[in-house]
């Protein structure tokens, strides 16, 4: 499947911004079963220089800075994406190594080891307790298959929880969302790394976008499409293993994968700092547009 | 030869022996330099020793040394302690503890470039993948911080005790922003000044090789294109415990101290705000902690950082010393594989041992542990885990048990290091000489043909006996590390460099140091003010009060209430008559109550402030007045508790000790932009603090008796009285007064000399907005200059059908207004630093343990 990808971001500011520094992580990623074919990025106003960098985990960033007054900052990022079709579907199975096997393996295999161990740790915006194990002990269990322990978590988050904007945000702790029950999908993915973490497995938060399908005999609109977020679970013997906890499903033809980290801090979309007393308002648009 | 009383001060201080002391070596024979020390102390005598070490003390005060305490009793600004007896080790000994600091050094190197580069030491198991991935001094945006040159590890420090075989070992290391070298320097100097000849008959190494080392490496770090590199210091600022240090040693070394947001990144380069505009910074030596250097790509809550700086320095712009990421071997689980990571990296075994220490990570390291709890202390691996060493021995049972429990649930969150057995060394402890036992920091810096160690180094000792607190954040003090030898191996060192500040005499000053020096000027303007016109106002009180007369007569309440304007302190004596009948509790007040903005304690305490963060401005001789002045500020906030007469001494002498600052300014400093600032904030005040008084004493007219008291008290607070008196002798007039406070340009305190020496100063700060002859500010100053000396002194005194002296008032109000606009004028153009933005609750601290 081929995309067209447009992700508009704009910042609207209500004191005249003298001085901003940004980081940009929106470059979708080149991977076996991803090929970003091109990609540009145009902000505005107009920075002296835009720098593009490979950072720790692979993805790319881009830093710019601004440093004339404005009230106005848009980004406008685009690409084509191809996604090359994968085995999919509810009965694939990529590995059947057994839970207590696969946290044998973590730890007493040196290579494995070194590539996962810090997916498998704490992180800024991953903490877990006894409680965060407790929610998902259900669905774990170390003679089944961890591919299948793992799903059953997803599907358990997908049913208990409901998707609501705004009621988080970037920084509400795991515990609320699984106080409320609520959350977007950064939280729903969260709350599974936390879990999975949380009984020695190594799951890494996976930042990009998903092609939405506007309901049946109805055109699409233009900025419906959202960035989205997911996980990937380690299983030996497979590699890493993407699930969408949000939606459970199998990420596939329509997640696009931009970057993936420890956990939303790795990889923000977007993060700035800004020389201003004023408030700010933002908005994003995104389309995911099959070509 | 040594004396007998000699032998018998030796031989008391070994009687008191316990433990391994510095003074016997390992066959418990005496040094020959403690030998010699003891010999020279004797012949000093103890009761003379006393009496430097009271010296050392106050001359520690007097220049300001200070290390920080947060939450300590005494708050901020604690004075640095000295023992007055220095800590040696003979040369030969140091050779070998040189080779072994030197092997240290290049190993934290190897590793910190694997860390962030290729990761060997993890791929081949050197080390486990815990150390890295675990470690929170591992910073994932420093994977392409490099700086230039075969060396990322550009300054280090070790810190060393006597392990039980007598030999010195290592037991930490300081690798992101090692401190307390300046502390080592100024105890130096100290030591030289006030004990000079304890060194008697042996030849001490110099630390100033060192410091030029550093100077070296930093040019060669700076752009080669440059001819006069820009060298930023930067500090997190007053706040810090060591900011002393930081001022010290930029000053020393000849570079700019700064604070983050003194700094901006814009276009890929690192600039520095001065109030000449953007000036690009080629190197950054660093006192802020790795994770607080960019809030962009680090800590998202740090002020102290400066956003983008990481992209500067990937871009090759800025260099940074040492480079942000090198805290990662900080971690202490490093210690337990130095002797792996040496043989993995050069082949060889480690020169200088370290403490045991087992990382409890692996299976049988953990046992051991667990099994021999007793003997060990227990620390996390991450340094900043707020977690306090445990020493095994001192725990109950169930605390044993509950420890043990909590390393078992996260064994590779803990180390285990084997308790030092340490030395004892000689003290001055309460006039007698004890044992004490000490530890010591060593320094070193890069160069081109590898590392050069500080021939000397920081020595810290316990103040409690028989226990080992040397922390400086828990008390404790330090001593001189003298390297002794019998000859001298090396010519003569300079003490003084010969780059001092003259370096960077191109850079100007920033825009944080400027606004400070102009508040530095009215503050302490202020404050005189104050005191000058309550001490009139008293002295009109107290000849009221021998006088008699029962309600207070008018010009006393005048005087009173012009009081309240001079200082501002609203409402104050215009509430009504209660305060004006028993004006002394409002006094007091206004001099002691530090909380009330306006007060004379107030204003000090701003003045304090103002003077602190522009500490390395000054020359010691300032510095000693500032010690008096803020001796006189705490007098003067218990000054309910004093008399009349105390009272008007302390004011008295704090205002002399204010004066003599500003002699000392007007002597002394350099005519530069600094100095322009600090007299044009003063100029500012007081025109404004003069203004006051003349409008609320003159603004309504009164009957001449009145107004003859308010005549002779507004002379005296222009410094005119006998001026007046020698032309027109007793003849008290308004129209005279006015004359003369307003229009003689010989008199320093009349406005139209004020007026005139401000729009001086103000054409000679540096124009920013070319094609102009006159700046804003200029122009501002030129028109209140021109309508007070183009004003009609008869108009001005003439009084209005309501008794009021409409147009003196106005005229006054209009050069009030005009000098407000000055100063925001000046604001604007010079100081202003935009805030960043931030969405986060208030920080920690970053802190600078020595």
């Amino acid at each position: 499947m081929k995309y067209k990808l447009i992700h508009k971001t704009e910042y609207k500011y209500a004191e005249a911004v003298n001085n901003y520094h940004s980081l940009v992580c929106l470059t979708p990623r080149t991977l076996p079963d991803q090929l970003c074919q091109d990609f540009s990025i145009k902000i505005t106003p107009e920075p002296a220089e835009i720098s593009e960098r490979v950072d720790f985990y692979g993805n790319t960033t881009h830093y710019f800075s601004l440093h004339s007054p404005h009230k106005t900052l848009t980004v406008l990022t685009t690409a084509i994406v191809e996604r090359l079709t994968e085995q999919t579907g509810s009965l694939f199975i990529p590995s059947s190594v057994t839970s207590g096997e696969a946290r044998e393996r973590l730890t007493t295999d040196r290579a494995t080891k070194i590539a996962v161990l810090e997916y498998t740790l704490p992180s800024p915006q991953v903490k877990w307790d006894s409680e965060i194990q407790a929610f998902a002990a259900d669905c774990f269990d170390d003679k089944a298959p961890l591919y299948e322990c793992v799903a059953k978590l997803c599907k358990k988050i997908y049913t208990e929880f409901k998707f609501m904007p705004d009621f988080t945000t970037v920084n509400t702790p795991i515990k609320e969302v699984l106080a409320a029950k609520r959350g977007v999908c950064q939280d729903f993915s969260h709350l599974a790394i936390a879990c999975i973490r949380s009984f020695g497995f190594a799951a890494r938060y996976v930042s990009g976008y998903l092609e939405t399908l506007p309901p049946p005999g109805k055109p699409k609109l233009q900025g419906s499409d959202a960035s989205h977020a997911w996980i990937s679970v380690f299983i030996p013997d497979y590699g890493w293993c993407d699930f969408d906890p949000t939606n459970n499903v199998v990420p596939g033809e329509r997640h696009i994968v931009t970057a993936w980290g420890r956990d939303y801090s790795d990889v923000p979309p977007l993060k700035g700092i800004i020389f201003s007393y004023g408030k700010h308002t933002l908005s994003v648009e995104v389309d995911v547009i099959p070509l | 030869m040594l004396t007998e009383a000699s032998v018998n001060l030796l031989q008391s201080y070994q009687a008191g022996l316990k433990s391994y002391d510095e003074v016997l070596d390992i066959n418990g024979k005496l040094k020959p330099h403690w030998q010699a020390l003891f010999a020279t102390l004797e012949k000093l005598g103890i009761e003379e020793l006393k009496n430097r070490n009271a010296e050392i003390i106050s001359k520690l005060r007097e220049n300001g040394v200070t290390y920080n305490v947060y939450g300590s009793p005494d708050g901020m600004n604690r004075p640095w302690q000295l023992d007055p007896i220095p800590f040696l080790i003979e040369q030969k000994e140091w050779n070998g503890i040189a080779k072994g600091l030197q092997q240290r050094a290049v190993l934290m190197d190897l590793i910190l470039k694997d860390l962030y580069g290729p990761r060997n030491l993890v791929r081949d198991a050197v080390i486990p993948a815990e150390l890295v991935f675990e470690n929170t001094g591992f910073f994932r945006p420093c994977i392409d911080i490099k700086v230039p040159g075969p060396r990322q590890l550009t300054l280090f420090a070790a810190d060393m005790a006597r392990g039980p075989d007598g030999q010195m070992w290592i037991v930490d290391n300081r690798t992101q922003a090692p401190s307390g070298s300046g502390y080592t320097l100024e105890n130096r100097i100290v030591m030289s000044k006030l004990l000079p000849e304890l060194a008697d008959g042996m030849y001490v190494s110099k630390l100033s090789p060192f410091f030029n080392s550093i100077q070296n490496t930093v040019q060669k770090l700076a752009d080669k294109s440059r001819e006069a590199p820009n060298i930023v210091y930067l500090t997190p600022g007053p706040g810090n415990e060591a900011y002393f240090e930081h001022a010290y040693l930029a000053s020393y070394l000849g570079y700019t101290l700064a604070q983050g947001d003194d700094l901006l990144v814009r276009n890929g380069s690192v600039w520095l705000k001065s109030i000449d505009g953007l000036q690009k910074v080629d190197v950054i030596v660093r006192r802020v902690d790795d994770d607080w250097c960019d809030p962009l790509e680090l800590r998202e809550d740090s002020r102290l950082g400066v956003p983008g700086l990481l992209q500067a320095i990937r871009l090759g712009n800025v260099q940074v010393m040492n480079p942000p990421g090198s805290g990662v071997l900080e971690n202490h689980a490093f210690l337990a594989f130095m002797e792996n990571i040496c043989q993995y990296f050069l082949g060889e075994k480690l020169v200088m041992p370290n403490v045991a220490t087992w990382w409890c990570g692996h299976q049988k390291e953990l046992a051991y542990v667990m099994e021999h709890i007793d003997e060990l202390i227990i620390k996390k691996a991450n340094r900043k885990s707020k977690f306090a060493s445990i020493y095994g021995r001192t725990l109950s049972n169930a605390q044993k048990a509950d420890l043990k429990a909590m390393i078992a649930q996260r064994p590779h969150d803990f180390i285990a290091q084997q308790e030092v057995s340490l030395s004892t060394t000689p003290s001055l402890i309460n006039g007698a000489i004890e044992p004490r036992y000490a530890a010591l920091r060593a320094f070193m810096v890069a160069n081109e043909s590898g590392y050069h160690v500080m021939h000397g180094g920081l020595t810290r000792s316990s103040a409690v006996k028989d226990r080992f607190v040397i922390s400086n954040q828990q008390g404790g003090f330090s001593k001189d590390t003298w390297i002794v030898s019998d000859k001298t191996e090396e010519p003569q060192e300079r003490i003084v460099l010969n780059t001092p500040a003259a370096v960077n005499k191109h850079i100007s000053l920033p825009s944080r140091s400027a606004e400070n020096l102009f508040w530095v000027g009215r503050y302490c303007e202020r404050t005189m003010a104050v005191i000058k016109f309550m001490t009139i106002t008293i002295n009109v009180l107290n000849l009221d009060r021998n006088f008699g007369g029962s309600a207070k007569q008018e010009h006393i309440k005048v005087l009173l209430q012009s009081l309240t304007h001079v200082s501002a302190t609203y409402p104050g004596f215009l509430d009504g008559d209660e305060k004006l009948n028993d004006p002394y509790k409002e006094i007091i007040g206004l001099i002691s109550d530090n909380s009330r903005p306006g007060t004379v304690a107030s204003n000090i305490g701003s003045f304090l402030n103002a003077v602190g963060a522009v500490r390395n401005q000054w020359e010691l001789e300032i510095w000693r007045i500032v010690d008096l002045i803020d001796n006189g500020y705490h007098e003067i906030r218990n000054a309910s508790h004093m008399n009349s007469t105390n009272i008007q001494r302390t004011l008295d002498g704090l205002f002399n000790n204010m004066f003599t600052f500003l002699g000392v300014i007007a002597e002394s400093m350099p005519r530069d932009n600094s100095y322009l600032l600090l007299e044009t904030g003063k100029l500012i005040e007081r025109i404004l603090s003069r203004i006051s008084v003349i409008q609320s004493n003159f603004g309504v007219g009164r009957n001449a008796a009145v107004e003859n008291e308010l005549i002779e008290a507004t002379l005296i607070n222009h410094h005119m009285l006998v001026n007046y008196r020698q032309i027109y002798k007793s003849h008290l007039s308004v129209e005279a007064m006015l004359d003369m406070i307003l229009l003689e340009t010989r008199l320093p305190y009349s406005l139209a000399y004020m007026l005139d020496e401000l729009g001086k100063n103000l054409a000679d700060l540096p124009a920013i907005t070319r094609g102009e002859r006159l700046n804003e500010a200029e122009k501002l100053a030129l028109k209140a200059s021109t309508l007070v000396k183009l004003s009609n002194i008869q108009d001005l005194t003439r009084c209005n059908a309501a008794e009021e002296r409409e147009e003196l008032f106005n005229l006054l109000a209009e050069v009030a207004r005009l000098l407000s606009s000055v100063s925001i004028y000046l604001t604007n153009q010079y100081f202003s630093h935009t805030l960043i933005h931030h969405s986060f609750e208030p920080m920690d601290y970053d802190t600078d343990e020595v």
